[in-house]
């Protein structure tokens, strides 16, 4: 891959790192087109030694997309569009704990976001992603064709409507609106990733329940053989967050898991999300 | 004179691995030796980076900690003869890695060795990393029901699936069985010791009635928040405990040479 302006070490089965930019400076056309490029083909670009402001956050993002403002997630003062991440010292549950897709309940789901690190634990509070384009290709054939022609339905209100279970914890101060958790979308179990051409496999434990015109009982033994095969370490990386330290997903062909491993301190982060376009599936 | 022990340690995360800035290059007072065992006793795995040993001041590290082995293997062969260092080699037109998927070093042994070293001598650019498991912490979190079940079982071990996957003909240990909640001799912390490459069955039990609780182990285990992840430089050194821990190397860098080299070292056992 030509690139002229951004240095990319990739990371491992997923992600690259990207040096050579200055976030807090708008990214030149060839550095907008190479940046655009990286997250095509690794999925995840972290980007270390930032130090940007959160207008200069948005700008950045803003550059791949219109805002998509969370509408569950509580904004960073004075900022409507930057979504706070927050998890105090005394509180036990985390946001994002579990692989999911973010938004992969609505109708458009989100592009991808860019998480800059606010305030960081001592040590923990890593980030996982996976790989779900190398999920898919690495199955066996049959499956594959199988896959390709099902449809799968995802809802966020188990996870934070008004009927989530108690064992999800407190994080009523973090979440808003929980009330209009009731968004429920069916999307082709593999899609055709909208930039790269790639097959992924578009499916997630916390947001998928089933197969379309499945029950849930039966969706389930499938459903779990897939969620766990996907975290084989062969196709996940394992980010740790420096000060300073940015990741920018991309929402349609990554999973991601917030680690919970750091009671008692705080951790805070600042999140953009960029809309997306309709997902289209792999086969038609 | 007393001094405040306390080594240049950084915690990886909360409940595993720890990365220790020392030269194991020097000779240090025995405190040194005796704090680096108790933070594995405590975290798992501990983790050195850029050292700059030979394989004589490695294995005379290792020997600080008990009597370093090379156990009779086909796969990790000694290294240029030596008594002490074995290597794990994988070369770039070779399929398949040597420990690719979540263990225990050595559980289908009767007498299974406490600690592994392993220093990084060749690695890929990216990839090969190595993923750690804290057994006991994935123990401290299971429901004080299951954990009092789980106490009063035994569970069989062997290497035949291991064994048949190489298909070279050599048959398995004979079984062996261990308790399934192990007790650490350091301070008498409990762990869970099964493994989904060398655990058959719980003792008495048929292998068919085992499977889903012991998936269900496993699963369990295998959360992100009891795991760390290494990624390996040149001189890059590990040192876990085979009782608590699981580990597994990732296998994603065909095309390219990675070279480790392995020290087993054996110490108080078990019960």
């Amino acid at each position: 891959m030509r690139n002229q302006i951004i240095d990319i070490r990739p990371y491992g089965p997923v992600g690259a790192e990207i040096y050579g930019v200055d976030l807090r400076e708008p990214l030149s056309d060839q550095a907008y087109l190479e940046t655009r490029q990286a997250l095509n083909m690794y999925g995840v670009l972290f980007f270390r030694d930032q130090a940007i402001s959160p207008d200069q956050h948005l700008a950045f993002a803003q550059r791949f997309g219109k805002l998509n403002v969370s509408q569950f997630l509580a904004p960073v003062p004075g900022h409507p569009g930057i979504a706070e991440v927050r998890k105090e010292p005394e509180q036990t549950h985390n946001v994002g704990g579990g692989w999911h897709t973010d938004h992969s309940y609505d109708q458009t789901p989100a592009l991808g976001s860019v998480l800059v690190a606010r305030e960081l634990p001592d040590f923990g509070g890593d980030t996982l992603f996976v790989n779900m384009a190398a999920v898919f290709e690495s199955l066996s054939d049959g499956l594959k064709n199988t896959l390709l022609s099902m449809r799968a339905v995802h809802t966020n209100a188990h996870v934070f409507g008004p009927k989530r279970p108690a064992s999800r914890g407190a994080i009523s101060d973090q979440m808003k609106n929980t009330d209009k958790a009731v968004q429920e979308a069916v999307h082709p179990v593999v899609i055709r990733h909208p930039e790269s051409g790639k097959r992924v496999l578009y499916i997630n434990q916390t947001y998928t329940i089933r197969f379309d015109g499945w029950s849930e009982d039966e969706s389930q033994p499938l459903l779990n053989y897939l969620f766990r095969y996907a975290t084989r370490p062969e196709f996940s990386s394992r980010f740790t967050w420096r000060d300073g330290s940015i990741a920018f997903w991309d929402n349609r062909s990554t999973w991601h898991f917030a680690v919970n491993d750091y009671h008692g301190d705080r951790r805070l982060m600042h999140r953009v999300t960029i809309e997306g376009t309709r997902l289209e599936p792999a086969i038609m | 004179m007393t001094h405040d022990h306390h080594l240049p340690m950084r915690l990886l995360s909360q409940n595993i691995g720890a990365q220790i800035d020392l030269d194991l290059s020097l000779k240090h007072e025995d405190w040194v030796y005796d704090e680096i065992r108790k933070a594995i006793d405590r975290h798992g795995v501990v983790f050195f980076r850029n050292q700059s040993i030979d394989s004589d001041q490695y294995a005379a590290f290792g020997r600080r900690f008990g009597t370093a082995i090379v156990p009779k293997s086909d796969i990790i062969p000694a290294l240029n003869g030596s008594q002490e260092i074995a290597e794990v080699r994988k070369e770039p037109d070779q399929i398949g890695n040597i420990g690719g998927s979540w263990h225990t070093d050595q559980a289908f042994r009767p007498h299974p060795y406490w600690g592994t070293l392993l220093l990084a001598r060749e690695v890929p650019d990216f990839g090969g990393d190595t993923l750690f498991i804290h057994m006991a912490a994935v123990y401290e979190a299971l429901s004080p029901g299951l954990k009092a079940t789980l106490a009063t079982l035994k569970a069989v071990h062997s290497n035949a699936r291991v064994q048949a996957k190489k298909a070279n003909g050599k048959p398995a240990q004979p079984d062996v069985i261990h308790p399934v909640i192990g007790t650490h001799p350091s301070d008498g912390h409990k762990f869970l010791y099964v493994n989904p490459a060398y655990t058959v069955r719980f003792e008495g039990w048929t292998d068919k009635e085992s499977q889903p609780l012991l998936d269900y182990l496993y699963a369990f285990a295998e959360r992100p928040e009891f795991m760390c992840r290494f990624r390996w430089d040149v001189g890059s050194l590990a040192f876990w405990d085979n009782y608590q821990t699981w580990h597994y190397a990732t296998d994603d860098y065909a095309g390219k040479r990675r070279v480790m080299h392995r020290i087993v070292v054996t110490s108080a056992p078990f019960s």
